[in-house]
């Protein structure tokens, strides 16, 4: 049953395209073949055409009026053609003339063509128009009534309560989008309607146990307080500021530390399974933990405790050196290879969903201290 | 299965090894795991299948799905002899505590959500925030997808949001970047499917049902929803009604989410494939 | 079903209902509570006593009691109602892999906290709050980032916001009572009446012991001249309104994002 209309659908979905298919064998000079899948842009189209402009040219002896009007014609198709692609819904609602519209304006074009490329053109748009045709009367023969998307966008407006008194003046958009103010919280109300249709989990949040409980600041200025005041000299308020300048340095050591022993610890797991470098810095959950732990993993390297390299797929992928040879390699300083890593926001996005990252495989340094309960 | 990750590529045969690898030790027969049962102490397991519903909780709250292999990463770690047992209980407990089911929605890559046993009712005073709104535009695209034949083209989506006053190139006030939330957001959630439709040049995507959302929601459910907002019989879309029918005399009457067990059937939600 | 024992601790789908609701909303108000669990247990046709909330609650704890999971029962600064909260009681490092803020949003929220608990009057200005975001130890944020965050901490209630300055939430005050006791050590007030942490609240000028808002306005509702519970001075505060608790409705109506708060007493 569901499969006639997903079979229709996709016979439709797929029209215009066997019709381009089609159009992009036509010429035969080769330039089809050259472009790069996926990658093709109206500039090469454009380049495509110019080639074959000129072959044309040569054999038929067009004229430049002639050229022009051609050009013309068939800027005119290809534009009728997106737009017909572009509202598509509109085109099948039944309360539209939009296609019958479309087609009559095909029609004048037509009686312009006289050239094999342009009647192209028209073939392309006419798969486009009989799929649409076909889809609509599909869905008034069914003997029941259309989904009509307008028509529901236009109900939904009404349920999250549109206000239509103003919209007359500027909303006058081509595809008949009404005017007129959503309330503030028009999207909430459709919300809470849908949550009746669905059985969605309510999920569980608090605060209590989400961060790690090291002693806040004022606790230490109570210890402070509390202490003798003459021990407390290396306290005092000059010193504290070179001290935090250390413990930042420290701090990084530490992690550093802490990073190059999770990484020995992996290794010795199994030792014969290479960590990809991707899964072992990147934090799914934290851009600036990724950024974090690519800069602390950067001395590890530097300091010849671990080295990158490519796998058979060309990913890089880390290992630990062997325990002596860290030292060593320091000092024979065997050929060492800078390299300046960018990882914009978008890439560790595009990384984390590419290799399935969801769990961090150097925990925040926050876990680290926790103990149970 | 050690903590350490496979080096993988972007191809299809990523994670194999690791998945069959854990199966060793996970596929064991009821009496092999009853044997291993018997060499622990019933107190930690307890509290293995506690701090299993505690992780459950947790990571559903951004709604991503649960991977097996992180659930044994964080929470069995060396009590994977007894996987089975562990999870079963916590899908009880889930069940009988929370009313909530845990639904392995992908069973070669073992992969959880949980969903509510409960229906929610008309007027139930449930939180209403930003992920309310979130579904409100979910529930819009997966009508048009479910309306349109069960697949429908990305541009016909951003057409219908922008009748809606959503332009996916725009920031929304509620939504943020609208085409993230849709193309990556509810994708990774599960609640919809983007791809590629085959042999398009330039690259045209269409829209599915996620797995989550034919857990979550049917299209039955799904067509009540257009009704109410039509104002109109469900029955009158004819063809979309039989075919909601049927899909609810397949799944086994009009409750949806009391039927399977915790880590029970998982239906391919996907009917067409390229 | 008469056997009472078993009444006593079984989960029906009423308790379930119950729960799932606390859980969407975190905290929930005594009077919203009390329609909850009628509707409940009315919608799942199972045993229902009016005056029984807290034993129905209590059955649903027994059974989250090993997920070291609650639903308390508190008393809000601000009007001295009942509240109940979903809380967490453990920390674990599965508590730990909460999603809903980042490290260094967690770190502006307990800073926020310092300077809430620190301060005599339990509020915290934003522009205080704000300039702490740019020394954030665990990455820096900027002012309209941490903007954008208090706003979603008031969302979740873990803070509240009254003319830009802000306290602690009482569902945050339920959840972390006994944290901020341990933690802030005698930086943590309590309250000299009912004894439980006081963050809103006025201090005696010369003993230094607080009262929240709330129990200072039962205290002394009927004295015509206030004096300190403990030293006898004068009291030089204003004395709060006394709510009656739960005799008017609160409009925790569907809508509740961003919602004005009641009108509080004059805060010193």
């Amino acid at each position: 049953m569901s499969q006639a209309a997903g079979g229709g659908d996709s016979q439709q979905g797929r029209g215009p395209d066997s019709a381009r298919t089609r159009r992009q064998s036509f010429p035969s000079n080769g330039a089809v073949q050259r472009r790069p899948e996926g990658g093709r842009s109206a500039a090469d189209g454009e380049d495509e055409e110019a080639e074959e402009e000129q072959a044309g040219e040569s054999s038929a002896g067009a004229t430049d009026g002639d050229r022009t009007d051609r050009r013309m014609l068939r800027h005119q198709y290809r534009q009728l053609i997106d737009r017909v692609q572009q509202n598509r819904e509109d085109m099948l609602s039944s309360k539209s003339n939009s296609l019958t519209e479309a087609l009559q304006e095909a029609n004048k074009l037509f009686s312009g063509v006289s050239q094999a490329r342009e009647a192209a053109l028209d073939a392309q748009f006419l798969v486009l128009a009989s799929n649409l045709g076909k889809e609509k009367a599909n869905e008034l023969h069914s003997e029941m009534t259309v989904f009509d998307s307008p028509a529901f966008a236009e109900d939904l407006l009404t349920f999250m309560g549109l206000n239509r008194l103003e919209g007359e003046e500027n909303d006058s958009d081509d595809d008949g989008i009404t005017g007129g103010f959503l309330p503030n919280n028009a999207w909430h109300t459709l919300g809470a309607e849908a949550e009746r249709y669905f059985r969605r989990a309510p999920s569980y949040h608090y605060m209590l146990g989400s961060f790690n409980a090291d002693p806040p600041v004022p606790r230490q200025r109570i210890e402070r307080q509390k202490r003798n005041a003459g021990a407390e000299e290396k306290r005092a308020m000059p010193a504290q500021l070179k001290k935090m300048e250390e413990s930042h340095q420290e701090a990084t050591e530490k992690e550093v530390e802490r990073i190059l022993g999770l990484l020995q610890t992996y290794f010795r797991e199994d030792p014969n399974a290479p960590i990809s470098l991707f899964d072992f810095v990147i934090d799914p959950n934290s851009f600036a933990r990724t950024v974090e732990n690519i800069f602390h993993v950067s001395f590890i390297i530097r300091d010849g405790f671990a080295r990158i390299k490519l796998d058979q797929d060309r990913l890089p992928i880390i290992e630990p050196s062997h325990e002596e040879e860290g030292r060593q390699n320091d000092q024979s300083a065997q050929v060492r290879n800078q390299a300046i890593i960018s990882l914009s926001h978008q890439d560790w996005k595009d990384i984390v969903e590419t290799f399935e990252i969801t769990e961090p495989m150097i925990p925040p340094p926050a876990v680290r201290q926790q103990n149970g309960s | 299965m050690s903590q350490k990750r496979r080096s993988k590529g972007p191809g299809p045969s990523q994670g194999e090894d690791g998945a069959a690898e854990e199966d060793h030790a996970l596929t064991q027969t009821t009496s092999q795991v009853q044997r291993n049962l018997e060499r622990l102490s019933p107190v930690q397991v307890d509290q293995k299948v506690s701090e299993l519903v505690q992780f459950l909780l947790v990571k559903d709250q951004k709604k991503i799905p649960i991977k097996r292999t992180d659930i044994l990463k964080n929470v069995i770690k060396d009590y994977k002899n007894v996987y089975s047992e562990i999870i079963n209980r916590a899908g009880r407990t889930l069940k009988q505590v929370f009313g909530l089911q845990l639904v392995e929605i992908d069973t070669k890559h073992h992969i959880y959500i949980l969903v509510s046993n409960l229906p929610r009712l008309e007027g139930e005073n449930l939180k209403q925030d930003d992920s309310t709104a979130k579904l409100g535009l979910l529930t819009i695209i997966l009508s048009v997808i479910f309306m349109k034949g069960n697949s429908v083209k990305e541009s016909a989506v951003w057409e219908m949001l922008r009748r809606l006053r959503v332009d996916p190139g725009e920031k929304h006030d509620v939504f943020g970047d609208v085409r993230k939330l849709v193309t990556e957001e509810f994708v990774r959630q599960k609640y919809l499917e983007y791809n590629r439709i085959p042999h398009t040049d330039p690259p045209e995507f269409e829209f599915q049902w996620g797995a989550r959302a034919a857990k979550e929601t049917s299209k039955m459910q799904i067509l009540h929803f257009i009704a109410k907002i039509q104002s109109k019989d469900p029955k009158v879309w004819t063809t979309q009604y039989n075919e909601a029918a049927a899909e609810m005399a397949a799944v086994g009457g009009p409750d949806p989410g009391t039927s399977g067990d915790a880590a029970g059937a998982s239906q391919g939600a996907r009917r067409r494939n390229h | 079903m008469l056997e009472s024992c078993r009444m006593a601790t079984q989960m029906t789908d009423g308790h379930r209902r119950f729960l799932q609701v606390m859980m969407s909303h975190g905290i929930m108000e005594g009077s919203v509570a009390r329609t909850l669990h009628r509707d409940c247990c009315e919608t799942h046709k199972v045993y229902y006593a009016h005056d029984k909330l807290d034993d129905f609650i209590n059955v649903v704890n027994i059974h989250l009691q090993p997920l070291f999971m609650q639903i308390r029962k508190g008393r809000s600064e601000d009007d001295g109602r009942i509240y109940y909260a979903l809380v967490n009681l453990a920390e674990t490092e599965i508590t730990k892999m909460a999603s809903d803020y980042t490290e260094n949003e967690l770190e502006l929220f307990r800073k926020t906290m310092d300077l809430i608990i620190i301060s005599e009057s339990g509020f915290a200005s934003s522009t205080n709050i704000l300039n702490l975001a740019d020394q954030l130890k665990t990455k820096k944020m900027k002012k309209k980032e941490a903007e954008q965050v208090l706003q979603n901490l008031v969302q979740d209630k873990w803070l509240s916001e009254r003319d830009g300055e802000y306290t602690l939430h009482t569902r945050c005050i339920m959840e972390m009572e006994q944290y901020i006791l341990s933690n802030y050590e005698e930086l943590a007030k309590k309250c000299n009446i009912c004894h439980s942490l006081a963050i809103q609240s006025q201090l005696c000028e010369t003993c230094g012991i607080a009262m929240h808002l709330p129990c200072a306005g039962k205290y002394f509702s009927a004295q015509t001249e206030p004096h300190c519970p403990h030293c006898n001075e004068f009291w030089p505060h204003e004395i709060p309104e006394i709510n009656r608790p739960d005799s008017q409705f609160t409009s925790s109506a569907p809508r509740e994002r961003r919602g004005a708060l009641p009108s509080r007493t004059r805060r010193h």
